[in-house]
């Protein structure tokens, strides 16, 4: 699956490229599209490439799309592409709450 | 760092339901719930559940919310709502997200009850205000009163769909279209139907082409597709709306129970990223369970009963309950359970066409594709029958786990028998007095009570009504078919609302006998 090497065929440009996916990080499907030819396999890859599901709402939205674009550029079911890392914290927390540990 | 027997995350009807059952076994317990209120999506259900008295049948869905709240309450479980869990580290510790600070919990078991995610569909300006999800609407709407909008286009006909578009239209909304990319509708035919009859076109094998609107929301194009999913050029339509409301299937928010390192699976049928879990919810890490939607799609009253077993084996691995009594138990939801997954929409029937019923008759093709039963083919179903005097007529036509209007007749007039799926059979309807508690039974409002010599040449049909504002006796209208099409005149002879009908009222008709069995919605002219 991540076979580097695997011939993917060759980026063609679609007619909805500029529909964004990731609204929080304002990443179109063009552009993970164009990520998967340049060797962008897995959801982590991407998300470090793109920052599509980095913002605000984590890819709460965005994260099955993303995996949908990447698998049918794969030519592979969605199941199959390597998924995200998941840590904390889980929801975005701001730094200032973060650092501040109390007691319960 | 505080400790408890049990922390669970999520104060859904899974989580409250685990935590209930732990509490009632001597176990401490906390219930961490990221929201204001709790409850989960139970408080957005208005409408009647499905299945037996045992899956709490006919009751809405935010008075099972309540009774819950209040069980939680009387067993010692803590709710701490506003605090959102942030993490799950080795030995089962959380970090919770409080105010501005974070906290540290232990438990000896935790069980993550986080729910689900919905699902969103990219189409050309699907980023304008006013592209919202059912459960926004819903949200808005039952939880804030607030109208979502005026004029909505729904796209999916699961039962989210459905249910959220019968609700818009209980809100004052119009819905112009329900659309669905398949072929054929995913959700119960009784809550296709009741949406139908009011004139909401269904539109499948479409799908949302674009949306208008330059800052928000004025119009949408839909498209017919292929087999492939792929528009038709040339099919398009064109809607003045200015919402469009999503329900394409839920994602689990299973992001806890990843980051904890239990083995996960990406399994499509679940719905996504999921836990590998036993048959009581536990993952791969000992005393770690996952319960209701984020350990796979399914809905309230299962989600509930795997609350419960996750509960009730937590209890028994820490030695608060016997070995004899969590078996009962647990047997006693396995039982539950199964009966919930039977019938045409059983889990093991996704996707699949389903041409006939378990009693052998051909299952409507018209309610699949277009939201009704055609006139022709409601004959067939053992519900609707032809008799002297007031009887009623059940239009339920699809094996689901149901049976309340059995228990609804005191005059033993409907069967379905033990086996919890069979169609209602109107077997005796010679003493029905018209009371009208089965009408207000069904949770499918499927329920009509028709008497074919009302008086010379009219007939008579009651049925559910719960929209405002309500007709009153002497309003004249049109008498609409199962298809939303005006067939007839119609005049208000009859408006009940009992409390023993739990706000289902029941609204009586006259329309010309010839039209008794196609006439199944009033409306006002």
């Amino acid at each position: 699956m991540n076979d580097r090497l695997r011939d993917i065929g060759p980026f063609v440009p679609g007619r909805d490229d500029d529909l964004l996916i990731c609204r929080c990080e304002e990443v179109t499907k063009g552009e993970i599209r164009q990520a998967v030819h340049e060797g962008m396999f897995t959801m982590p890859e991407i998300r470090r490439y793109l920052r599509c599901g980095m913002g605000l709402c984590q890819g709460q939205t965005c994260a099955r799309l993303v995996k949908g674009i990447i698998a049918s550029e794969l030519h592979i079911a969605p199941s199959e592409v390597e998924p995200a890392s998941s840590r904390g914290p889980v929801r975005p927390t701001e730094m200032s709450t973060l650092g501040n540990e109390e007691e319960a | 760092m505080k400790r408890y027997n049990l922390i669970v995350v999520g104060a859904g009807p899974a989580g409250l339901c685990a935590g209930i059952e732990a509490a009632k076994r001597g176990m401490s317990v906390i219930v961490f719930d990221e929201n204001e209120k709790p409850g989960g999506q139970l408080f957005k259900q208005i409408h009647k559940f499905f299945g037996s008295k045992e899956h709490k049948a006919k009751i809405r869905g935010f008075k099972i919310g309540e009774q819950l709240l209040k069980e939680a309450a009387a067993t010692g479980v803590e709710v701490r709502l506003n605090a959102t869990v942030t993490g799950l580290y080795p030995d089962k510790e959380i970090m919770v997200k409080h105010g501005d600070g974070m906290y540290h919990y232990k438990g000896d078991s935790i069980i993550i009850a986080t729910g689900a995610a919905e699902n969103m569909v990219p189409f050309e300006n699907w980023t304008l205000p006013g592209v919202i999800g059912a459960g926004a609407a819903q949200t808005l709407m039952n939880l804030h009163g607030i109208k979502p909008g005026n004029r909505i286009l729904m796209l999916g006909s699961g039962n989210v769909g459905l249910v959220v578009s019968f609700q818009l239209l209980q809100a004052g909304c119009e819905v112009a279209a329900l659309v669905d990319a398949a072929p054929r509708i995913g959700g119960y035919g009784v809550h296709a139907a009741k949406v139908a009859r009011t004139g909401v076109p269904f539109y499948l094998s479409h799908t949302i082409i674009k949306a208008e609107g330059t800052d928000h929301v004025t119009g949408v194009i839909i498209g017919e597709v292929d087999d492939h999913f792929k528009p038709i050029p040339g099919t398009e339509k064109q809607f003045d709306v200015d919402t469009i409301c999503i329900a394409v299937g839920l994602s689990p928010m299973s992001q806890l129970l990843k980051m904890s390192g239990c083995t996960m699976e990406d399994n499509p049928r679940r719905g996504g990223e999921v836990p590998v879990v036993d048959e009581y919810g536990e993952t791969s890490i000992p005393q770690l369970f996952a319960a209701g939607d984020v350990s796979g799609i399914e809905e309230a009253s299962s989600a509930m009963i795997k609350g419960k077993m996750a509960g009730i084996r937590a209890a028994y691995e820490l030695g608060f309950c016997k070995e004899t009594e969590t078996e009962n138990s647990l047997e006693k939801c396995t039982a539950d359970l199964d009966s919930l997954r039977q019938g045409m929409f059983a889990p093991g029937n996704k996707g699949k066409l389903i041409e006939k019923t378990e009693e052998g008759i051909p299952v409507s093709m018209n309610l699949l594709t277009k939201g009704f039963v055609a006139d022709g083919e409601i004959i067939h179903f053992p519900g609707v029958t032809s008799q002297k005097g007031i009887h009623p007529v059940i239009e339920c036509t699809q094996n689901i786990p149901c049976n309340p209007c059995q228990d609804a007749c005191v005059k033993h007039c409907i069967k379905i028998g033990s086996h919890i799926t069979s169609l209602p059979v109107v077997e005796n309807p010679a003493p029905c007095t018209g009371c009208g508690l089965c009408v207000a039974s069904c949770s499918g409002q499927a329920i009509f009570l028709v008497n074919e010599n009302y008086e010379p040449g009219f007939a008579s049909i009651t049925m559910p009504y719960e929209f405002l504002p309500l007709p009153e006796k002497g309003d004249k209208g049109k008498g609409l078919g199962r298809d939303g099409k005006t067939v007839c005149d119609a005049e208000i002879i009859d408006v009940k609302s009992l409390p023993a009908f739990d706000h289902t009222n029941l609204v009586t008709m006259k329309v010309p006998a010839e039209f008794v069995m196609k006439a199944r919605f009033f409306k006002a002219v």
